[in-house]
């Protein structure tokens, strides 16, 4: 139960990636994609900045006490943008999206598997593959 | 040629956010999940500013003088960051990036259907309510495997 209402939550937050991409897209026609960029990333550090300063118990300490690669998740994101900024006036914006996707689903099946970058192992079953099959379905009907 | 190159380099730039979540996801579980996504947001904002600043062309729009609802992306943003570094230890990174998939495309249905965001309007026809169950159905495969997964390891003596 605790289970499904976590996936709830998650559905919800990528509902909200499609708005945030829809209020990106024009804005960074207009102003530059590394701009629109910054702004997401700008304003998102100010707000849990602020966040921050509420929290109860702070474990600031505790991220750099951590391996060096585990601080690696900002440099990620703008490769990402980089690489959509790259690719989407070359092949489209559908093209890109799939592409996207496809390695999106394809490495995060990957690292449960076989438990790369330190997550728990959760094997490929049947569930898992029938998934991944419907999703591919409604990309390719949408 | 070209082709090829980029659809590869579409793939990793896919596989990069998968290992974005894992690598955020794992962070929180040791240092707490506004403190990881805090790290996350001020890396990136460093990062985008230096290349923005050297790489951007010139432009006629800044970010000051578009209308400030333009702006409002970045607390979507930020939600989406604390719920995959929540989601990630407690159900796996493929199931939060099914999740996640599942709710950008059902989102982007609907905004095509309603023509939110001064998009135009594509009304769902027979193919994008198909494409909508499979989505649904999609996360209800991912949650058996996971109830599945929970019977066996309770199963087995520990």
């Amino acid at each position: 139960m605790r289970h499904a209402l976590i996936l709830l939550g998650v559905l919800i937050a990528g509902m909200g990636l499609s708005v945030e991409a829809g209020l990106l897209g024009p804005l960074g026609e207009q102003v530059g994609h590394l701009s629109a960029t910054l702004s997401i990333f700008m304003v998102g550090a100010l707000l849990l900045s602020l966040a921050l300063v509420f929290v109860p118990k702070r474990q600031l300490g505790a991220l750099f006490k951590q391996p060096r690669w585990l601080l690696t998740g900002g440099i990620l994101g703008p490769i990402y943008v980089i690489v959509l900024t790259l690719a989407t006036p070359l092949v489209g914006v559908g093209m890109t999206m799939v592409g996207i996707l496809c390695g999106q689903v394809a490495a995060s099946v990957a690292i449960d598997h076989f438990g790369w970058l330190g997550s728990e192992q959760r094997k490929v079953d049947g569930y898992r593959i029938g998934a991944l099959a419907m999703i591919l379905t409604a990309l390719w009907l949408m | 040629m070209l082709l090829p190159l980029i659809f590869i380099l579409l793939l990793v730039g896919g596989a990069v956010l998968a290992a974005q979540s894992s690598i955020n996801g794992r962070l929180g579980a040791k240092a707490g999940v506004i403190e990881s996504s805090w790290l996350t947001f001020v890396i990136g904002a460093v990062l985008t500013f230096l290349l923005m600043f050297f790489f951007e062309p010139a432009q006629q729009a800044t970010l000051f003088s578009v209308p400030k609802w333009q702006l409002t992306g970045a607390l979507f943003g930020v939600v989406y960051m604390l719920a995959i570094v929540f989601a990630v230890p407690r159900v796996g990174t493929a199931a939060a990036t099914v999740a996640v998939i599942s709710g950008q495309l059902l989102m982007s249905l609907l905004i095509d259907h309603f023509g939110w965001l001064s998009n135009a309007v594509r009304p769902l026809d027979a193919s994008r309510y198909v494409a909508m169950a499979l989505l649904i159905g999609a996360i209800g495969l991912i949650y058996l495997s996971h109830q599945q997964r929970h019977r066996r390891m309770t199963s087995q003596p520990s």
